[in-house]
């Protein structure tokens, strides 16, 4: 063995290297926002998070979050319903699937952040806008892999239900439900990031009172310190989200 | 057999995978020796994880082994000897990107060999090996026989001394085999390779060498060297004979509680803790 | 008799999506024309064509197309060449590849855009904050796609090509990178479309000019049936652009 002892430990752990790695960047942020940029422009890690109590405490920044943390609910649950039945729906019906599977592919292709302004014309600049943002994104990933979901269904399974004297009903219930599952989780972990995009966007576009009003208010203000925090907690909040459906789907969505 | 007859020499080679201390721990050979004569085809046979595979790349060169050392021409193996020593594996590994004239060609720019001398050289192998009309087809256009036969191509152009052949016609159906098998035989009637030849068939064995080296379950040892006594290029017929079948069964005899061994021992293996 | 009624179903599938745009379209026309919906909120798609046409021939999109295509090309081309560079050194090495393949798939899964005002912060609202954000949003997907790539070379082409005595540099070139490439052209690919939907989104929320900053100005004038058209317009570009890459792609892996 050439290695000393310290290297070998950190060889057998990946995790730990990883996790140096950040603290080293995290270092590097400090020392470079402490000493080598401007403070109006950065601040450093230390800083950022002493003053995440301040953040907190300014007025609007937590009712700001629960709003935001609202509309990704609500706009999560509805895409997830809208997407469960269309998809179904679509990937159930070979013809519905062979018509309308290119319409929604298109859609899906479509940048949709153009019509963002649309949208805040049609439902105003309070929370509607920015849920019908989030369901427009996350929908049409979560049809995709239904559909994909039904289209891997292998033909020998639905005979052989067929040939046991499975009625229509049954055969949904016990054969193509429980084969959905794991197509399902995966629509809802892309879905889930469809409608953190399109929450965050239309926040950051148009706020009045929700987390967008506050970023422009910092940058404006040019408090690097508040804003490093604020978005912080935006960051934590996404990335919370995004592994509580991640756990879900590796939880109850993996018999393969 | 005078040492200059010796073409490889293998001095008491032993191998493991793994820390003794490891969940993943192998013996895949324990003490072997073997001289390697030249201009011999000998085949290495024997259960599966006995370790034939793993003694062909320490021959080779791809793997350094635990123990032991083997020579080359009299020098010691240290790394891959391209100038020495071309290997045909068992499949996947021609370039898929690249036209089997391209593939060909690929070995030789490796090896070294001047660009004036490629065209002419993988020309004539592939006449060799009956490929002449697929030059420029890609691996995925051709049959698995035709792809082997591709690979053996490469080989040949290197025309180094010797060829390590580990398994060439696993992935083969048993008619491919025969005819690849007699075709084989004819080839190398013509050159004068040593040839180190690793397979789970007793009748290619048999058909194809001239000697067979059968090992015992893991860890893998040799355990007894048959001569098959026939000139090259083997008459096909030759597999219809008496003297055939009698090797046959020699071989079978000897295998087969290896075998069985080597079954028992990877289903033990397979259940941890279990008792013995 | 099959190939008949395979037919059939074809051209009725494309019965149905023809039908379904021009049901739109009319929809559309009727909505504005005859039930008399307002115009400030769906302008009169015949109102919409006219300013199209005005856009396209006037030349009016032109330096908003130039400050974007710019933005885009220069993000992207920073993005390649870190993203394919710090991809190999990671794929050299198992170790590396466990300790950073995680973190970049970890960072590339919460919406990066997020980010933007503290690029508006340091950079200003000019391109550079567009370029900075365009270029880190794109480097993900780059780098994960060049590390996948090549660590997924098949062994026996390795091992192969080490037996016949091939140079690192033989290694690299003439069976790495060639076993490594479609995928990660895919992840070009992707990076390429990431980086123009995330320049166009960040023109859209903070910026002083390009396409998806003219498309906010003529909203907020409520220019309705320009906006429209500047919509088409955009969305058009969009396609032709990540079609012309998918087609590169394509031929990439080809060869």
């Amino acid at each position: 063995m050439k290695h000393s002892a310290p290297r070998q430990f950190l060889l057998r752990h990946p995790g730990l290297m990883r996790l140096g790695v950040i603290i080293a960047i995290l270092v590097l942020w400090e020392i470079a926002a402490r000493f080598l940029i401007d403070p109006l422009f950065i601040a450093p890690p230390s800083r950022v998070v002493a003053s995440l109590g301040t953040v907190w405490h300014t007025t609007g920044v937590p009712a700001a979050l629960r709003l935001t943390f609202f509309e990704l609910a609500v706009a999560f649950a509805i895409a997830v319903v809208l997407g469960l039945t269309l998809g179904l729906a679509i990937g159930l019906q070979p013809f519905a699937r062979r018509s309308v599977m290119p319409i929604v592919l298109l859609l899906y292709g479509m940048p949709q952040i153009t019509i963002l302004p649309i949208f805040i014309l049609y439902f105003g600049i309070g929370a509607a806008s920015k849920i019908a943002f989030g369901v427009s994104h996350g929908t049409f990933p979560i049809i995709i892999a239904i559909v994909a979901g039904v289209q891997n269904m292998k033909p020998i399974l639905l005979a052989s239900a067929r040939s046991m004297g499975a009625s229509r009903w049954q055969i949904l219930r016990w054969v193509i439900f429980p084969h959905m599952i794991p197509s399902f989780f995966a629509g809802m972990r892309l879905g889930m990031s469809g409608v953190l995009l399109g929450v965050l966007l239309a926040e950051l576009y148009v706020s009045t009172a929700g987390i967008g009003h506050f970023t422009t208010m910092f940058t404006e203000s040019f408090d690097p310190t508040k804003l490093f925090g604020l978005i912080g907690m935006l960051a934590a909040m996404a990335i919370v989200l995004n592994e509580l459906v991640r756990r879900a789907e590796i939880r109850f969505g993996r018999w393969r | 057999m005078s040492a200059g007859d010796v073409a490889v020499r293998v001095k008491g080679v032993s191998h493991q995978f793994g820390e003794a201390s490891e969940a993943q721990y192998v013996r895949a050979l324990a003490d072997t020796s073997l001289d390697i004569l030249r201009g011999e085809l000998l085949c290495l046979i024997g259960p599966s994880g006995c370790g034939k595979s793993t003694l062909l790349n320490v021959i080779g060169g791809l793997l350094a082994p635990s123990g032991g050392t083997v020579e080359v021409a009299g020098k010691p193996v240290r790394g891959p000897m391209p100038r020495d020593i071309a290997f045909v594996f068992q499949e996947n590994a021609l370039f898929p990107w690249s036209t089997v004239m391209e593939n060909i060609r690929l070995g030789m720019l490796f090896q070294g060999v001047p660009r004036a001398e490629h065209e002419p050289r993988a020309k004539q192998c592939l006449e060799a090996v009956g490929l002449s009309d697929f030059a420029h087809h890609y691996p995925g256009q051709l049959s698995g026989g035709m792809r082997q036969r591709a690979a053996l191509a490469r080989a040949l152009a290197l025309q180094t001394g010797i060829l390590l052949m580990d398994e060439p016609f696993g992935a083969l159906d048993e008619q491919t085999r025969m005819i690849l098998g007699e075709d084989l035989s004819v080839l190398l009637a013509r050159t004068e390779k040593t040839i180190v030849f690793v397979t789970h068939s007793l009748g290619e064995a048999v058909f194809l060498a001239d000697r067979v080296a059968v090992f015992s379950a893991r860890p893998g040892t040799i355990k007894k060297i048959i001569r098959v006594d026939e000139p090259h290029p083997r008459n096909p017929a030759f597999v219809t004979s008496e003297k055939f079948t009698t090797l046959r069964n020699e071989l079978y005899a000897l295998l087969h509680d290896e075998i069985r061994k080597a079954v028992a021992e990877s289903g033990r293996a397979g259940n941890a803790g279990g008792s013995p | 008799m099959e190939r008949r009624r395979q037919r059939t179903q074809q051209i009725a599938s494309r019965a149905v999506q023809i039908g379904f745009l021009l049901a739109l379209f009319a929809l559309w026309y009727l909505a504005t024309n005859r039930w008399g919906v307002n115009h400030l909120l769906l302008p009169n798609p015949i109102a919409v064509w006219h300013q199209l046409m005005d856009v396209l021939s006037t030349g009016e999109y032109l330096p908003d197309l130039r400050v974007t295509l710019t933005e885009v090309a220069a993000a992207f081309a920073i993005a390649v060449t870190s993203g394919t560079l710090v991809g190999y050194v990671v794929s050299r090495s198992r170790y590396l590849i466990r300790v950073f393949e995680p973190l970049f798939a970890g960072i590339y899964s919460i919406p990066i855009i997020l980010f933007l005002p503290l690029y508006v912060l340091f950079f200003g609202l000019g391109p550079t904050s567009k370029i900075a954000l365009g270029t880190t949003i794109s480097f993900f997907p780059i780098v994960l796609s060049t590390i996948a790539g090549f660590s997924n070379v098949d062994r026996v082409l390795v091992t192969a090509a080490r037996s016949m005595g091939a140079s690192d540099y033989q290694m690299f070139r003439f069976v790495l990178l060639p076993a490594a490439l479609p995928v990660i052209l895919s992840g070009l690919r992707m990076g390429f479309t990431v980086a123009l939907l995330s320049i166009i989104g960040s023109e859209t929320i903070a910026s002083l000019a390009g396409l998806g900053h003219h498309i906010v100005q003529l909203a907020e004038g409520m220019d309705m049936a320009r906006m429209f058209a500047y919509i088409a317009f955009v969305v058009v570009i969009a396609a032709l652009l990540n079609g012309v890459v998918s087609t590169l792609e394509a031929r990439g892996r080809l060869r």
